[in-house]
């Protein structure tokens, strides 16, 4: 090849590289530019979202960053399909861009469900906590259906598994149990206090029976019995003064007056010591035999058999003692006030027939006796 | 003179489409989609949550960088071939992972479970010989309604834990059962340290 050749070679080849790397500049200006960094902007705020458990505090939201993700892709995809020169990113930067914003969202929101998520959780377990202390310390041995107490303990444990749940931040489930708890433990609560409520109804009745009794035994300087089946305790007084309290149990249906033989309540009312019983003509070491029935609880119990109340076969109810064999820390009896035979023998001693014996309530108001129980 | 010209242009033009037409490692990308997949059928999302939360995030940022390198002129899909592999590898790392895992936490279960059990077994033993004093029958028969609950729940827990679908949830319950156990034991050792009564 001649010399002139080659470098006519040499320029032509250099002029088609400048002309080449011209036209790669302009094709390379012309190519859009790729929606990376807003992509990139979206998913990092998607993964942020979902380190803060977004999917569980706020599912819509996530749920919408998410799609709007996949759509910014799909969108990206479906470009890059096109010719270089021909794609266009805006609906892939527009749907990024929404996806980002969803996913911050999704972020503030979940920081804000889930702090008050926690803040419930943490107050709702310290109430139930309360409460359930308060059921404890006031209704435990009141007679309540066995279903209410069963309900109470599957309360505590539903509670003490959203204590789990706290400790491990699961907070949505803990609140779900939390809700499962609080029908448990509040509803047993409610219930328990609306029946000790109505139970309270007849509280002036037993102030007035109380007072009679103790004031009878100031002006005849005798000895009078006062019960009191809320606290479970039985007084015996003399002179009006108090000298003795004793624990008492009484009927297992002890919450409310006896209506009728076989209730396994224990009655309330104004009545007398009409027989003392000791060595075999009782069973229970030593017993009062008191005027149960008197005349009201025959009035009462007729108008419940007219009214229907009670069915026709019921019969009203007899033979209630104050007995020993107590101490047995239930409430055990068929309707008797039951003593340990150490206090039995005391008020044994003291007690005669004709000696007032007054079975009420309670002594206390219903605001006092809470008062007494949450010391 | 002139075929030399569009000679030279066509060959530069050659090189430059070729550098343009690089493929997407797709044999390589879909075994990470697979490899991801089987490690979600062994519970890796379950036993190793923040792992395979992280495995999933690298699998999107691959796609996205998938999409990145076909949006340029000259696309180059080395490094995203690499990493599809290096996800293949740790999902697979994952689900081997898991087995041991899952025997780890179903031991746990098994010893919390255990243990639950003996607790029970003491709670159980205590009443009988807890003080019935004031109120004491009711006492006894709230912690017994109380055991009867847990014993409940551990049964649930071994219907779980029989199943085997999820050990972390069998220890949950585990742990909350035991936790009233305890209380209930101390209850009941405080009541009859009180009374006087020997355990």
């Amino acid at each position: 090849m001649k010399r002139g050749s080659l470098i006519s070679l040499f320029i032509y080849a250099v002029i088609a590289g400048i002309i080449i790397f011209l036209l790669v500049l302009l094709f390379r200006a012309m190519v859009p530019e790729p929606p990376q960094s807003e992509v990139e902007m979206a998913r990092a705020a998607i993964a942020k979202a979902r380190d803060r458990q977004s999917e569980v505090y706020s599912p819509r939201l996530f749920r919408e960053a998410q799609n709007n993700y996949d759509s910014a892709m799909t969108a990206w995809r479906a470009e890059n399909e096109r010719f270089i020169l021909f794609r266009d990113y805006e609906r892939v930067i527009s749907f990024a861009a929404t996806a980002r914003e969803k996913a911050d969202e999704a972020t503030r929101n979940t920081i804000k469900r889930s702090t008050s998520l926690k803040a419930n959780l943490e107050s709702e377990i310290k109430r139930l906590k309360a409460d359930m202390a308060s059921f404890e310390k006031i209704f435990l041995s009141m007679p309540l259906p066995q279903d209410v107490k069963k309900k109470h303990a599957k309360g505590k444990q539903l509670l003490r598994e959203a204590e789990v749940d706290l400790q491990k931040e699961n907070y949505v489930n803990g609140n779900i149990k939390l809700t499962e708890a609080n029908e448990y433990i509040s509803g047993t609560y409610n219930l328990a206090r609306t029946n000790l409520e109505e139970y309270f109804r007849h509280y002036s009745d037993w102030q007035e029976w109380a007072t009679s009794t103790i004031n009878e035994s100031r002006k005849s300087g005798s000895y009078a019995i006062v019960v009191e089946k809320i606290p479970a305790v039985c007084h015996l007084y003399h002179g009006g003064k108090k000298k003795y309290t004793f624990d008492a149990e009484f009927g297992s249906n002890w919450l409310g007056d006896k209506m009728s033989r076989g209730d396994m309540a224990t009655p309330e009312g104004k009545y007398m010591v009409t027989k003392k019983l000791s060595g075999g003509s009782t069973k229970y070491y030593k017993a009062l035999m008191i005027s149960y029935p008197n005349k009201i609880d025959i009035q009462e119990f007729n108008e419940r058999t007219r009214n229907g109340k009670l069915p026709a076969d019921a019969r009203i109810g007899d033979m209630i003692e104050i007995h020993g064999d107590g101490g047995k820390g239930a409430n055990w009896t068929q309707g008797c006030v039951a003593l340990r035979n150490a206090d039995m023998d005391v008020i044994y001693k003291y007690a005669a027939k004709g000696t007032p014996v007054t079975i009420i309530g309670s002594t206390l108001t219903l605001d006092e006796f809470f008062a007494s129980r949450s010391k | 003179m002139k075929n030399r010209f569009f000679l030279a242009i066509a060959t530069v033009a050659a090189v430059a489409l070729m550098a343009s037409c690089a493929k997407v490692p797709q044999e390589a990308l879909d075994a990470a989609s697979a490899a991801l997949d089987s490690a979600k059928t062994v519970q890796t999302d379950v036993y190793f949550p923040a792992e395979f939360a992280a495995l999933n995030d690298s699998l999107t940022v691959m796609l996205q960088n998938i999409e990145t390198q076909k949006s340029k002129s000259a696309k180059d899909f080395k490094a995203i071939k690499a990493n599809a592999e290096a996800i293949t590898l740790k999902a697979g790392e994952l689900t081997a992972g898991v087995e041991a895992k899952k025997a780890e936490v179903k031991a746990e279960a098994e010893t919390m479970m255990a243990g639950a059990t003996a607790l029970l077994d003491e709670a159980k033993a205590l009443i009988l010989k807890a003080p019935k004093g004031k109120e004491g029958k009711a006492v006894i028969e709230e912690i017994t309604n109380e055991l009867t609950v847990i014993e409940t729940s551990l049964t649930d827990a071994k219907t779980l834990f029989d199943g085997g679908t999820n050990y972390v949830e069998v220890v949950d319950k585990v742990k909350a059962a035991t936790g009233g156990l305890n209380g209930i034991i101390a209850e009941l050792k405080e009541a009859m340290a009180k009374a006087g009564v020997k355990i």
